[in-house]
């Protein structure tokens, strides 16, 4: 009996309505905090006491410790102060390229759009001739971007293939893993790797994730740049009369001492043993060899099919044709 | 480019977890998702592998992550994830000192999944996981490995024992022991040996072998692991198995009356009927044969071999660097081999000799060890000094009472197992402790008085012999022993049995309305009827062969205690005993007995195979035989402790405590250890309380209710005013009524009745 009067109670006082009385203080909320104390003191966690303003290097160097913060604001905030510092293609930078990229790469799959739009601006920033030696390293961060589950992330890293293609498309295919393991990589966004029994007129390309087929056509035309810079031969820039203005010497960049780095890291003497698809692939005729082993088929089945959509995507499948034709046609670029 | 509004569908599809269900659900249509997924992995693990110690934030989704999608999904599709454990296996072997503890657990854990999708096999998990197990600094990883490596053998041995997965276990586990004597790496494979046996998993001679190897090793942790299981190993099994009989007992009568109360569903129906099976399969299983599972000291190999070895590596060895604790271990251990298999190591003796005095750290176990080592087959004359020295350091007037004591019990466990170690003078000069005023000093002389006794009663004072003794002197009944001489092999208390039957064949003779008397005839004419052949019981007095038939040489009495075999119904099952115990009787002249006994005793034994209801009667009569109720009460007291003594078993170690044991006599125990012996055993009482308070507390715990009357004391008071009201205001008919109803209630057992029950 005792104990459930007193619940009684106990349960009628929540919903009391507190009596104000004349003259009387306001009888103070449950949730009031008592703020009337004063502090002698203020003590800050950290002091800095020094009068002069830190220069631009240590300030660059602070920010670029600040991109693994946590908070996404800050992230953003930094690599969009170091953009701000790096003039385009400017030559001598606070940090070397060999220090920046490193910490720059992993944004590639960051989860914060803005931080990736801001790391696009950051990288085409940078001295194209710099960043040729790194192109092993930001193709695997390309190849991860592409084929990541969120859209985003994927459109960021297409961005960002692009940009490479720009600065140099032959270094990219040339490099280790850079030709079989990105064209691969491609072939599976497209949906283009499947054996040519499961071929049928559908495709199982629900692919999750997939906003609409805007970056289709955009996937279809970095194929197509790629593809160009893989297979198809540059004309080299001495034209038959200025090699003879040159006359005695002839051929002479093949005897002078090579100007890339790493020149003879295709016989991999450091390195562990590498398979066929991790190996980089310097020679033009490897690449072609490689292609028509592997990829033709697949490609050229994905390129009619893409065709038959019409469309943009239709446009973009007739540029990557295009560049297959080119590249594999030794006899057109004989006559050019 | 601008802040994009995320969209919510878009930002559920960018979970894997989702995508995994998705395509759990329908693998094929979800292909492509797979591979890109897939590709998506290779390209973060090509990432790893530059730098596999400095494992770099990869964004909103880990490696980890996809390590644990590609591992679930691996089933789903098998080629397109060929590759995918020999990338794990490799990842973990090379790297597993410098990964993150998270990514390596992940590893692991998906290694062991893919085992059980039967991806990969048991074996190559554990060539993967031993190595590591081994050579790994990490204490995190060495328990996940360990913990990991025996739940997969647990799992495989499970349904059936995986006998070649367990040989190639074992022969990994003994090859660890084997190639580096000196490492400690053994140590594991000490344990997993030991936590299999344990389990009943391993009980083969293969793992008593690796454990053999251990205790021969030169790592001290490696030895004391090796050691120690032989010592406790087969104790620690029992110990679980009884736990795991015990546990989780389903109590099915609550559950199905709160079946009766509860609401019905399909899943409560389903649990119920998974109850009744599980309880039905425990039943099942106890009452299935017990496994016949030996010891690990029957199955070792060359105990003789072993037992010299231990004793000259890590006893004998003046180099050894064990302490002493680990050295009474071994030592233990030997003794134990010495006494089990009755092995002869002579050196092992003199090796006693130096630490057989009261100083001596743990003095007790050493003349425990001497004891347990000691058996009929050890020359006296290599005992003899022992037990003087035993006699000379310990028992003397100037000793304490706990040391005299702790000596003269241990000399009496010794020549319990050597009679002859002991000589006359030493013997005699024992005995007269007897008369000492320490309690503890007087019992175990009075011990060895009572030994000798039994076994050399010429060797005391005619005094000190007492009446049974000196009178199976002089019908020289009681003979010494002499060395080497074994006690014909009998079954304890056959003749009981043997007696037992003839009674009852008797009585039910009787019963028949035949005479006692005219039975040996009548016993052969009905075994004739029976179509039994009789057979001429030649009495071979020499203990020879006895001719018997072939066909029925043997026969299976199935006599149980309830229901007594009637000739006329089971003729073929019981005659061949009935027969046999005829025959007794034909024989049984009263003047003979005596001598035909044992005879008689030995041709029951060879003809009839002893069934587990005989086993048990045999039993019940040894037990009344030994209570002799015509005896004092103190009398029968020591019998029965000489029974309890003789009952211990021969593979049960001899411990310290034994030899200390009437040490505790010797001291006068204070006020306060009378209490703490009070309170042994005891369940704490926190504080006093009324005995309906703790009634009532034990019912709460077991979630019963409170009675009616509980439930009517505790009433709210406004609640009963009503009802008063009402009855104050009945008439006297309503009245009459009520108490009328109220006494048929009664009648009927409540509102409900208890017609039913």
């Amino acid at each position: 009996m005792g104990s459930s009067a007193k619940k009684k109670k106990d349960k009628k006082k929540d919903f009391q309505k507190p009596k104000l009385k004349v003259g009387k203080p306001r009888p103070k909320p449950t949730n009031f905090t008592d703020t009337s104390f004063k502090a002698k003191t203020i003590a800050l966690s950290r002091q800095s006491l020094t009068t002069v303003t830190p220069s631009a290097n240590t300030q660059f160097t602070h920010h670029l410790s600040l991109l693994t913060s946590r908070s996404d604001n800050q992230r953003r905030e930094s690599l969009s102060y170091l953009t701000s510092s790096i003039a385009p293609h400017q030559k001598d930078l606070p940090q070397p390229v060999a220090v920046l990229l490193p910490k720059l790469l992993p944004l590639t799959l960051d989860g914060s759009n803005g931080v990736r739009a801001q790391l696009v601006k950051l990288l085409q920033n940078l001295p194209p001739e710099d960043v040729r030696d790194h192109m092993e390293k930001i193709s695997m961060y390309i190849r991860a971007g592409i084929t990541h589950l969120a859209t985003d992330i994927r459109d960021t890293a297409l961005e960002i293939l692009e940009w490479t293609l720009d600065i140099d498309g032959k270094e990219l295919v040339s490099c280790p893993g850079g030709w079989i393991k990105t064209l691969k990589t491609i072939l599976t966004v497209l949906a283009w790797n499947e054996d040519a029994k499961l071929w049928g007129w559908t495709s199982s390309r629900a692919i999750v994730g997939r906003s609409g087929s805007k970056s289709l056509p955009r996937t279809l035309g970095l194929l197509a740049a790629l593809l160009r810079a893989g297979l198809v031969v540059r004309p080299s820039p001495d034209t038959l009369e200025a090699q003879l203005h040159r006359f005695p010497l002839w051929n002479v960049e093949y005897h002078m001492p090579p100007c890339q780095s790493n020149t003879y890291g295709y016989l991999n003497l450091f390195g562990s043993a590498k398979d066929q698809d991790s190996q980089g692939y310097e020679n033009i005729n490897d690449r072609r060899r490689i292609f028509r082993n592997l990829f033709e088929g697949r490609v050229a089945r994905g390129v009619s099919a893409a065709r038959r959509e019409g469309g943009d995507v239709g446009r973009a499948a007739a540029a990557v044709a295009k560049a297959l034709g080119e590249g594999l046609n030794d006899d057109g670029l004989r006559d050019e | 480019m601008g802040r994009r509004k995320v969209g919510a569908l878009e930002k559920v599809e960018a979970d894997l977890p989702n995508l995994q269900y998705k395509i759990r659900r329908d693998p094929s249509s979800y292909k492509t998702d797979f591979e890109t997924q897939y590709g998506q992995y290779e390209s973060q693990r090509e990432l790893f592998m530059q730098a596999p110690s400095s494992a770099t934030d990869t964004g909103i989704i880990s490696f980890c992550d996809l390590i644990d999608f590609v591992t679930h999904l691996a089933d789903c599709y098998p080629e397109t994830t060929v590759d995918f454990p020999t990338q794990m296996v490799a990842i973990l072997t090379t790297h597993h000192p410098d990964l993150e503890s998270d990514l390596r657990e992940k590893i692991v854990g998906s290694l062991v999944l893919l085992r059980k999708k039967g991806i990969i096999d048991s074996s190559k998990l554990l060539q993967t996981f031993f190595p590591i197990l081994t050579t790994t600094p990490s204490k995190s990883l060495r328990t996940l490995l360990y913990q990991k490596i025996l739940s997969n053998l647990r799992s495989s041995n499970s349904k059936n024992t995986n006998h070649p997965l367990n040989r190639a276990t074992q022969t990994i586990l003994y090859d660890l022991v084997v190639s580096d004597r000196t490492s400690p790496k053994g140590v594991w494979a000490v344990k997993i040996t030991r936590e299999l046996w344990k389990r009943q998993i391993w009980t083969d001679a293969k793992a008593v072998g690796i454990m053999k190897e251990a205790c021969l090793a030169d790592n001290v942790k490696v030895i004391s692991g090796g050691v120690s299981f032989f010592l406790g190993g087969d104790k620690e099994r029992e110990e679980l198995e009884d736990e795991s009989s015990d546990e989780d007992a389903l109590d099915l009568g609550k559950m199905k009356h709160q079946m009766g109360i509860n609401k019905k569903s399909k899943k409560k129906a389903r649990a119920m009927e998974n109850a009744v099976a599980t309880v039905k399969k425990k039943e099942r299983r106890k009452k299935q044969p017990h496994p016949l599972n030996f010891s690990a000291f029957h199955l070792l190999h060359d105990p003789q071999g072993f037992a010299e070895t231990l004793f000259s590596k890590h006893l004998q060895n003046a180099h050894s660097r064990l302490n002493l604790e680990q050295k009474l271990l071994i030592l233990q251990l030997v003794t134990r081999l010495v006494g089990l298999h009755k092995l002869t190591i002579l050196p092992l003796y003199s090796y006693f000799i130096k630490y057989l005095t009261p100083r001596q750290p743990s003095v007790t176990s050493f003349l425990a060890s001497l004891a347990q080592a000691t058996h009929s087959l050890i020359p006296p004359e290599d005992l003899e000094p022992l037990i003087q020295k035993i006699a000379n350091e310990f028992v003397s007037e100037a000793a304490a009472a706990e040391v005299a004591s702790a000596g003269l019990n241990a000399i009496r466990e010794i020549c319990v197992r050597q009679p002859l170690a002991m000589n006359t003078t030493l013997l005699q000069d024992l005995v007269m402790y007897k008369k000492s005023k320490d309690k503890g000093v007087m019992m175990a002389s009075k011990g060895l008085l009572s030994l000798y006794r039994e076994v050399g009663a010429d060797m005391l004072k005619k005094r000190d012999r007492g009446k049974d003794a000196t009178m199976g002197l002089k019908s020289h009944e009681k003979t010494e022993r002499r060395f080497g001489e074994e006690a014909l092999g009998e079954i304890k208390g056959l003749e009981l049995l043997e007696k037992w039957k003839e009674q009852e064949q008797h009585r039910k003779r009787l019963e028949l309305g035949l005479t006692a008397e005219a039975n040996a005839d009548d016993a052969e004419i009905e075994e004739d009827d029976d179509g039994w052949e009789v057979d001429e019981d030649d009495t071979d007095d020499s203990g020879g062969w006895i001719n018997v038939d072939s066909d029925n040489d043997i026969n299976i009495s199935d006599s149980d205690d309830d229901k007594r075999p009637s000739k006329r119904i089971k003729p073929e099952s019981t005659s061949g005993v009935v027969r046999s115990t005829c025959e007794d009787d034909d024989k049984e002249n009263e003047g003979k007995e005596t001598t035909d006994l044992i005879h008689e005793v030995s041709t029951l034994a060879s003809k009839t195979i002893l069934t587990p209801a005989d086993h048990a009667k045999l039993r019940e009569l040894q037990l009344e035989a030994s209570v002799n109720k015509l005896l004092p009460s103190s009398q029968r007291k020591r019998i029965a402790q000489q029974q309890a003594q003789l009952q211990r078993h021969a593979d049960d170690p001899l411990t310290a405590t034994e030899i200390e044991g009437l040490a505790s006599l010797s001291k006068k125990a204070s006020r306060a250890d009378k209490i703490a012996l009070a309170k042994d055993g005891k369940p704490e009482r926190a504080a006093h309380r009324s005995t309906q308070a703790i009634r009532k507390e034990k019912k709460d715990s077991q979630g019963k209710s409170s009675t009616n009357k509980e439930k009517a004391r505790k009433k709210n008071f406004l609640m009963t005013l009503g009802k008063a009201k009402g009855k104050q205001k009945k008439s006297l008919v309503e009245r009459g009524r009520v108490l009328k109803a109220h006494v048929e209630r009664g009648k009927r057992g409540g509102k409900r009745g208890n017609k039913g029950k």
